[in-house]
């Protein structure tokens, strides 16, 4: 080998080696945000590929199983939301039929209602959307000082959906506490209907862990929402779910 | 829990003074440009799709007619076919929200994310819905990484199905992307996340970082987050991250379903960028943000360089 040829190989490792340690800065960043709309057209391989999941998911879902007279919406300034009640009292009064001593039901959050149903048609899918979790309804024999607990924690998380259960938020607090009509008197004890979610503590919510008794009602709150839906349907009439004060704050 | 949140930007025009600063400053840079020698990066992201398969229905919802898998996927082959240089990636919650989960379990996601060539995932908290073996199961679907710097599976089904991070090498440019996962305990029923273990998401993004930065000589650091945008409370976000640590350039977070008009610039530690983005929720949006690098050699870098920031493409 020459001594050209070693300071030819020499100057091409350099450059190897220089190109290896090559380092990038940033100089630039721009950025926008691309809406997903009508606008765009569609991939059909995509189409392809969902198509006969479709087909399944169809078939079950879209079958009409009740309707309502209004939009049950989420969107409210209130401490309750349309939608909020009707989930509450749909599990409410499905729970009642199991054990008619319930007191109150809490049987979601607010962040738990997952979509909003259209004034019309409702179908499995509606219910599923709203409700796409698994989750049991579970019921308890609480002391008084535990449902007051569980009451305090809602006032202070500004409402969540109920049935069965009246008061006012005032400075973050319960007051003038009705279960069922009747003042709550905390040296009795209460049914409460909750799911295993909030039960377990679930979003930060309390009140639960020491309870006088549990027993698991066997039923998926999704479940006891599509049965509802369909005992209004069969007794010819609407959903019709309104605000109604249950929770305010003054 | 999640709550749609739209941010007011006028708050970002106070606290981001950060980015003024690098419209003023690294002008000179981009006579890089004018030679060629820029590298350009695009990085698109999504957040939360929450199995939303097609679009919103049209039944006079809020979101109705927006979103879909076949749509997005149209869009991102005409980036990719537009740009050398493309990274997508997703922060977590894939699953749960359209009855397509419920009946198959997170299967038809999984598989369009493939067929879509995502380049990383990480974990959100509703992927552990069907428990991590119903994750685990899904795994064979997947021909992209789950990325999890903060969670330790070993004792679970995913004990050989994540890692930490990955760098990806573009064009002479490396990459280094890391994933980072909220607290499950009080979020997640016990049951469903087993003995996943839960870390402090600072100390390991730190951790992480240092070493992509260092060791990996990576030219850019992101961060794929289900934490959060920002909280009221003292919890972990992506922006109280973003404020405490370093070497992270970008982070793309989950969780809360937050809208931003435009992603946000928060100083860190070391007085740097970390910029902080999250698109919504469901496949409404398609988060894009392209770099532009240029090279040096033999030369320390500028530490602390502001860049030019423009929320905008280039036409």
């Amino acid at each position: 080998m020459t001594v050209k040829n070693k300071i030819y190989i020499l100057a091409i490792s350099l450059v190897l080696l220089g190109s290896c340690t090559t380092k990038y800065a940033v100089v630039k960043s721009n950025r926008e945000e691309q809406n997903i709309n009508s606008s765009l057209p569609v991939d059909s391989s995509i189409i392809k590929t969902y198509m006969p999941y479709k087909v399944k998911v169809e078939a079950e879902m879209n079958e009409v199983i009740g309707y309502t007279d209004v939009v049950l919406s989420k969107s409210s300034s209130l401490p309750e939301s349309v939608l909020g009640n009707f989930f509450a009292d749909a599990v409410y009064n499905q729970a009642r039929k199991i054990e008619p001593n319930i007191g109150f039901v809490f049987p979601t959050t607010t962040g738990g209602l997952r979509n909003d149903i259209a004034k019309g048609p409702i179908t499995v899918s509606s219910i599923f959307e709203l409700m796409p979790f698994e989750n049991q309804l579970i019921l308890f024999n609480l002391k008084g000082a535990d449902v007051l607990k569980v009451i305090t924690n809602i006032a202070a998380r500004g409402g969540q959906p109920v049935s069965g259960l009246k008061f006012n938020i005032k400075n973050k607090l319960p007051e003038n506490i009705l279960i069922n009509g009747k003042p709550f008197d905390v040296n009795k004890s209460y049914w409460v209907a909750t799911s295993d979610y909030i039960a377990g503590g679930g979003d930060e919510n309390v009140g639960f862990a020491t309870p006088i008794s549990s027993k698991n009602m066997s039923i998926l709150i999704r479940d006891a929402l599509l049965k509802e839906v369909k005992e209004v349907q069969a007794a010819g009439n609407k959903i019709n779910a309104k605000l109604d004060g249950r929770i305010t704050k003054n | 829990m999640e709550e749609l949140q739209k941010i007011n930007r006028r708050n970002f025009i106070k606290t981001g003074g950060i980015a003024s600063a690098a419209v003023a400053l690294s002008l000179n840079s981009l006579d890089a440009f004018a030679n060629g020698r820029l590298q350009k990066l695009t990085i698109l992201h999504t957040n939360d799709v929450h199995s939303r398969i097609e679009p919103f229905p049209m039944d006079g919802s809020r979101n109705q007619g927006l979103g879909g898998t076949a749509r997005r996927s149209a869009l991102i082959k005409k980036i990719r076919a537009e740009q050398e240089n493309v990274l997508l990636l997703d922060a977590g919650d894939i699953f749960q929200g359209t009855p397509y989960f419920n009946k198959f379990g997170g299967e038809v996601e999984i598989k369009l994310m493939s067929q879509m060539q995502y380049d990383a995932t990480t974990l959100g908290n509703h992927d552990f819905d069907n428990g991590v073996e119903g994750f685990y199961k899904q795994l064979p679907h997947a021909n992209f990484p789950v990325l999890i710097a903060n969670y330790d599976l070993s004792n679970t089904a995913l004990s050989k199905s994540t890692q930490p991070f990955k760098v990806f090498k573009k064009a002479g440019l490396k990459i280094g992307v890391f994933g980072l996962g909220i607290q499950l305990k009080g979020l997640v029923d016990p049951k469903n996340y087993g003995e996943t273990q839960y870390f402090d998401p600072i100390a390991k993004a730190n951790e992480t970082a240092l070493l992509l930065k260092n060791d990996y000589k990576c030219d850019l650091v992101i961060c794929l987050s289900h934490l959060g945008y920002s909280y009221r409370n003292n919890s972990v976000s992506d922006k109280v991250l973003a404020a405490n640590t370093r070497n992270i350039d970008l982070i793309i977070g989950g969780h809360t379903h937050t809208f931003l008009d435009v992603p946000e610039d928060v100083k860190n530690l070391d007085g740097q960028i970390t910029t902080v983005n999250q698109v919504g929720f469901a496949g409404i949006n398609l988060g894009r943000i392209d770099y532009y690098f240029e090279p040096f050699k033999n030369k320390k870098m500028k530490v602390g360089t502001p860049y030019l920031i423009n929320n905008k493409l280039d036409a």
